[in-house]
């Protein structure tokens, strides 16, 4: 060994301190030394009481043994000086072990038993390390008991939220259906597939149109539920056919006809204010109604336009694009328009500015809405049940017509039915014929004064005829001048005029017969107005003559004339009016007062004083007086003597 | 719908029904009247057949079936004196579902036809029976639309009748005399053609030989 090359040897002690961990970066964190305390600590930990309890038993057990080997421990120290030699050496050496041992045991014992030298505590060497790890264990359980409390609450969160979800939906839901019950008590609706479709068409009131006029309802239930929920919303919406949508009307109106034709047909399309929707009516309401409408205008017009062409007349009906156009009276033109205005917004303006509204006549677009609808309700009860099953179908007076032996009369005037076009036609002509008459009256009225006209219309009129009662009065002289008292009824196509005696005279539709008629009764109300008066003054009258054969031909009528002569038969007043001429007023002196009649050679007595004079006449416009009664009343007391 | 008469003119001295019905139209639109179209008026005779008949030894009754422009749409049905039933056009359909009962003789098919007039209020049909294909006779038919009660306006009838019927004009219809002061029907108008047409029928019968045209 000493021969060999030295090699170096180091030794270290293995770790004076105990590595607790490696760090990642390789550093090394020591275990701290243990202090003495500690050291006995932990070696008394190390000691198994349990089994020193054994042990302890054993030594009680073996204590009277002691004592008993305490006297073979005394004689055997004699013999401990020859242990090699002694045979009970190593029985010997057990004992004396197990002795030593017994001591310490009866010192520890008294050492515990009397607490005078030692006081004995539960070993707290561990209890440093549970409770830095007990802080961290009850961070651990706080921290994960709060996770599941969290836990909890989140999901009853989100188990409230999802169920406000589902009520609002189910709320969405609740009023699609209250609305659609609603929907359901004004229209008619069926299921077809997943689909709800409406009915707006007026078939089952007894309309032969074939439009479809279905509408379909939809859910509008899926909504943005950030998004603010507009002010007029509505879970339910209706699908209208396109063709329907927008507003409509027929604008019926009479003009002057129009030399130029070129503007026929042309769009006369004005935007009229869309009626404002009734407070609580739902939208879709409205929107059903204007639709409905707009097909109920559709359906009138082309029943007109298929009457127009069908119809022969004698000034034949033109139907260009949404217009009608007839002629109820010469240089008069009645049309008939169908506008339509969709929403579209370029159509309004265009055709806005031309349009002025005060020629629809409004009447007679209502009366076409309320004759459509007599048809719908004519075809309608044609089909009314319950029917004998033997008889044909049709209506129910057709239906009589052979059991009751109707004759061939009473046949055709059920069968005769008027078109839709005919009868408004008709009503036209006569609203056009009673405006004119009003026209006419009215101007007469505000352009003579002298004998005052009065127009009185009745106020309940029918659709083809209404009267009006005209009196011609003088004013001042109302109670006494009531001679002239007309009735006019205003028909279709003429004027029946029926005075107060009974005579019936027929006007036509002419302008110029009424107005001439009119002005014949006036001139003959002045004469006839003098007639009375002279009643009421007690003058006589002498001649009257309403048609006066004599003196220059009037254009209108004829003059009337009439002579009265005062009280005692010296003057005598002659008056002819004629409607053209005007009046003209002429006294007769009695021959004694005139001065011109040259002295008679042949009437030399003076009785023929009496006869009657020469004829002068008033210088009318010179009289004092607001009229011709006043005038005429005037002359009749200045020649009356006191 | 007025009071009716109908009578039966007979041929004037000499004439064929033909000429004797042109006198009587010539005269009427001398007077003014208008000419409205024409008219027919026909009856078939139905025997009524069956077990009941023999039985009870009655020779069985006869029912006529008429129909009339004026009533387009109406079937009238009659016995002899008794009543008159008036029906839609169904009741021809029903005729023939009731052959057992009532069997249709054709041979004594009876028509008038002719043309309609008026004047005023007056309506005048002008009409030549025929039976099978010769003709038999002519009837005139006189209507007095405003009128309903027949006893109000026989004497006004029986003057505007002799003014173009002349002597021939007739005297008080039994239909007439029956119901003076009810209202007339269309009914008593098919009663008159009825035994007018029978009282041809059997005068035809008994002279045998029928009338050439």
């Amino acid at each position: 060994m000493s021969g060999g090359p030295a090699v170096q040897i180091s030794i270290e002690s293995s770790a004076e301190k105990q590595i607790q961990e490696v760090g990642l970066d390789g550093s090394e964190t020591y275990v701290q030394p243990l202090s003495m305390s500690q050291n006995l600590a932990r070696l008394a930990q190390r000691i198994d009481f349990g089994q020193d309890s054994d042990e302890e038993e054993n030594g009680e057990r073996s204590l009277p043994r002691e004592n008993d080997w305490g006297d073979q421990d005394e004689e055997e120290g004699l013999v401990k000086f020859q242990p090699s030699l002694w045979p009970w050496d190593s029985v010997r050496n057990h004992l004396r072990g197990t002795l030593t041992e017994m001591c310490v045991l009866h010192d520890v014992l008294t050492l515990v038993k009397d607490k005078r030298y030692m006081h004995l505590d539960p070993v707290s060497q561990e209890s440093i390390a549970p409770k830095q790890s007990q802080h961290g264990l009850l961070l651990v359980s706080k921290r994960k008991s709060l996770f599941s409390a969290a836990q909890i609450l989140l999901k009853g969160g989100e188990r409230l939220s999802k169920s406000v979800a589902e009520n609002q939906e189910n709320k969405r839901q609740r009023d699609f259906n209250s609305e659609l019950l609603r929907l359901r008590q004004h229209w008619k609706l069926r299921k077809l597939g997943d689909k709800i479709l409406g009915d707006l068409s007026y078939r089952s009131a007894g309309s032969l149109f074939p439009h479809q006029g279905t509408f379909e309802v939809i859910k509008n239930t899926d909504i943005d539920l950030d998004k603010k929920i507009p002010e007029d919303y509505c879970p339910l919406d209706v699908q209208i056919p396109s063709d329907l949508e927008g507003s409509a009307y027929l604008k019926v109106s009479i003009q002057k006809q129009s030399s130029d034709i070129g503007d026929l047909g042309t769009v006369n399309l004005f935007k009229r204010p869309l009626p404002k929707t009734k407070p609580g009516t739902p939208h879709w309401q409205s929107k059903l109604e204007a639709a409905q409408n707009v097909l109920l205008c559709k359906e009138i017009f082309a029943q007109l336009s298929r009457e127009a062409v069908q119809i022969k007349s004698q000034i034949p009906h033109i139907v260009v694009k949404n217009q009608i156009i007839s002629q109820p009276f010469p240089g008069l033109q009645l049309s008939i328009s169908f506008c339509h205005s969709t929403n579209d917004k370029k159509s309004q303006k265009s055709s806005s500015d031309k349009m002025n509204p005060e020629d629809h006549l409004y009447v007679l677009e209502h009366n076409l809405h309320q004759l459509i609808r007599e048809f719908h309700k004519q075809t309608l009860s044609n089909i009314v049940m319950p029917h004998p099953a033997s008889a044909p179908f049709g209506h129910k007076r057709m239906r009589l017509a052979g059991p009751q032996a109707f004759d061939r009369n009473e046949i055709n005037t059920m069968q005769q039915s008027e078109g839709l076009l005919e009868k408004i036609i008709k009503q036209a002509k006569h609203i056009f014929l009673r405006s004119r008459t009003a026209r006419t009256i009215d101007s007469l009225a505000s352009r003579i004064e002298d004998p005052q006209i009065q127009a009185h219309w009745s106020s309940i009129n029918d659709v083809y005829e209404s009267s009006v009662k005209v009196l011609i009065t003088s004013q001042g002289y109302e109670q006494i001048c009531k001679s002239i008292q007309l009735q006019l009824n205003i028909g279709v196509d003429q004027i029946r005029v029926v005075h107060r005696d009974g005579r019936v005279i027929t006007l036509s539709h002419q302008e110029q017969e009424l107005q001439d008629f009119l002005l014949s009764q006036m001139s003959q109300h002045q004469v006839l107005a003098v007639q009375q008066l002279a009643k009421v003054m007690g003058w006589h009258v002498l001649s009257f003559s309403n048609h006066v054969g004599l003196g220059p031909v009037e254009s209108i009528g004829n003059a009337s004339s009439i002579t009265v002569a005062s009280p005692n038969g010296d003057y005598t007043v002659s008056v002819r009016n004629g409607p053209e001429s005007g009046s003209k007023v002429m006294v007769q002196f009695p021959r004694c007062q005139s001065k011109e009649v040259p002295k008679s050679d042949v009437l030399q007595d003076n009785k023929w004083t009496h006869l009657r004079g020469p004829f002068k006449e008033v210088q009318w416009n010179k009289m004092e007086g607001r009229n011709f009664v006043y005038k005429m009343e005037l002359l009749m007391a200045a020649l009356t003597p006191c | 719908m007025g009071v009716t008469c109908v009578t039966q003119v007979p041929l004037a001295e000499g004439k064929s029904i033909q000429q004797t019905v042109e006198i009587l139209t010539r005269k009427l639109e001398q007077l003014g009247a208008e000419k409205q179209g024409t008219f027919y008026v026909d009856c078939e005779t139905y025997h009524t057949a069956g077990t009941n008949v023999g039985s009870t030894g009655q020779s069985g009754k006869l029912l006529y079936i008429m129909h009339c422009s004026e009533y387009p749409l109406s079937t009238f049905a009659l016995f002899e004196n008794g009543p008159c039933l008036v029906a839609d056009q169904n009741l021809d359909v029903m005729m023939i579902k009731l052959k057992g009962f009532f069997q249709n003789a054709k041979a004594n098919k009876m028509e008038t036809r002719g043309t309609r007039y008026q004047y005023c209020d007056f309506l005048v049909k002008i009409g030549t029976v025929t039976m099978g294909q010769s003709g038999r006779g002519i009837s005139v038919e006189v209507d007095y639309c405003p009128c309903a009660v027949p006893g109000d306006c026989w004497n006004l009838m029986v003057e505007f009748m002799q003014s173009f019927m002349g002597s021939h004009a007739p005297t008080v219809p039994p239909v007439f005399s029956s119901k003076h002061d009810a209202l007339y029907t269309p009914a008593d108008t098919m009663v008159q053609y009825m035994e007018l047409l029978n009282k041809i029928r059997k005068h035809q019968q008994g002279t045998v030989t029928g009338m050439r045209l």
